[in-house]
């Protein structure tokens, strides 16, 4: 499972004033503490719609300075990813490609000439197919698009979108069907996502996340973008796992439960 | 309770299997169709998005509400003049181009079209150009509003809106916007007229520009 920690990210309301402000003191202490809760990677997004590429960029530096862990560069600019890739000390992930016109001729490029690695989103300029059929045309696409410029599948964390479940009853289901085509279809790919969206609108949004990552782990989803600050999400996350069998003599599970990343 | 008020209930509850028995009864009594519209419907949705914004209501139960009403008003119609249900003017919404996020747009949309305006809906992934021939195309506009949810097309917002500000009409209608970057700072940095953080409030701006 990648564990994509998602607490710098400038929409969160602190995080996005200490980055402001540049707080380095906190910002470290939520580095440090992602990384010991378990996070394989740090999601930057600094939410800076004018200097987004100085912002993102300065950002990167205070994470290397802090720890080795490797970072998920978040931002819908290809451009800013481009121009912030090329410093980074260690090989990450970029988040995110889509569709979306001129994101693949930006961004894929910088793939075929590294060991990064890319979430891509199943949606276009038309938007997010409502059915998991036109995704999966999507999906298609993206395959195609990584053949050409030589990039391996196994470098491709593919999020299928997921909408919010106050506004669309089926938006699980589509997700869950879309993990299990494309797991069916490549072996090789991740299937990723976020949490949050699918509790927006609703009371106690948490619950409503953590029952998500549950149900996505056993449609195949194998990444994801996530708090792992939350101890109780971290617990349901490795138990999850040794339940569907991934996790031999739940030595995983028992590890982390003994360096404290879950329980009382 | 009167008709009235069993109307404005079930909007508030989202019954909306009962609500076009509710309006035939109201109507056949004698109530005013345009007070059932006014009083009955509007009223409730207010209510409810007053609920909403306090953090008591959810979005589901806006949802069914708004659904609740829409089945209402297309039972009324009949007995109501041409127009009444639409009498506030015409709202132009869209998010701007470079986005294509569309849950908060289409939430201000159902919201507004259930306080009486009509809605005209141009999407994700809009221009200037796009904007501009719409508020060129219906003469009754009175609100063009614009949703983005990236930091990074908050600059395609101002562009749009600074366009949109070239028009000889401009002084027809105004110009509201929002979307989870957006401030109300911002909303007057780049000349837009008002700016509303979430669905409900976005009706309450769009009433309080008449």
């Amino acid at each position: 499972m990648i564990i994509i920690g998602e607490k710098l990210n400038g929409f969160i309301k602190s995080t996005g004033e200490a980055i402001a402000c540049r707080n380095e003191a906190y910002l470290k202490d939520l580095i440090m503490r992602q990384k010991q809760a378990g996070a394989d990677y740090l999601d930057l997004c600094v939410a800076d719609g004018e200097h987004e590429a100085d912002t993102l960029n300065w950002l990167v530096s205070l994470a290397e300075s802090v720890c080795d862990l490797p970072v998920c560069l978040d931002s819908p600019n290809p451009e800013t990813i481009a121009a912030v890739l090329p410093k980074c000390r260690r090989a990450g992930i970029i988040n995110s490609v889509s569709l979306e016109a001129g994101k693949i001729e930006t961004l894929f490029p910088l793939l075929a000439q590294s060991d990064w690695s890319i979430i891509a989103l199943l949606c276009s300029n038309a938007g997010v197919p409502e059915h998991a059929e036109g995704r999966l045309e999507l999906f298609e696409r993206i395959l195609e698009a990584a053949a050409r410029f030589g990039i391996d599948e196994s470098r491709l964390l593919i999020d299928p979108v997921l909408h919010s479940l106050s506004t669309e009853e089926s938006s699980f289901l589509t997700f869950a069907a879309c993990a299990r085509a494309i797991r069916k279809r490549s072996p090789k790919v991740h299937i990723v996502s976020g949490l949050s969206n699918i509790s927006f609108g609703l009371p106690a949004r948490a619950m409503v996340n953590r029952a998500f990552l549950v149900l996505a782990m056993q449609a195949g989803m194998d990444g994801a973008i996530l708090n792992p600050l939350d101890r109780d999400l971290m617990g349901l996350l490795y138990a999850a796992r040794a339940l569907l069998g991934e996790d031999e003599y739940c030595m995983d599970y028992i590890s982390a439960y003994r360096e404290d990343r879950f329980g009382c | 309770m009167s008709g009235i008020d069993e109307i404005a209930s079930a909007i508030e509850t989202g019954k909306i299997k009962l609500i076009s028995d509710l309006v035939l009864e109201a109507v056949s009594s004698g109530d005013d169709p345009m007070e059932i519209l006014n009083r009955g419907m509007i009223g409730a949705m207010r209510i409810i998005g007053d609920r909403f914004s306090r953090g008591e209501a959810f979005v589901p139960e806006m949802l069914i509400s708004a659904k609740t009403m829409k089945k209402g008003v297309d039972t009324l119609k009949p007995f109501l003049s041409k127009g009444a249900t639409s009498a506030n003017g015409q709202v132009i919404v869209g998010t701007v181009s470079g986005d294509v996020h569309d849950i908060g747009k289409n939430l201000v949309a159902m919201m507004i079209e259930s306080a009486g305006f009509e809605v005209i809906d141009l999407g994700i992934d809009v221009s200037a150009e796009q904007f501009m021939q719409a508020i060129q195309d219906n003469e009754n506009v009175r609100i063009v509003a614009l949703s983005t949810l990236l930091t990074t097309t908050m600059p395609a917002m101002r562009a749009i809106v600074a366009q949109i500000n070239q028009l000889s009409c401009r002084n027809r209608f105004h110009i509201m916007v929002g979307g989870s970057p957006i401030t109300e700072e911002f909303a007057r940095q780049i000349g837009a007229d008002g700016y509303a953080p979430d669905a409900a409030s976005a009706v309450l701006l769009a009433q309080s520009f008449e």
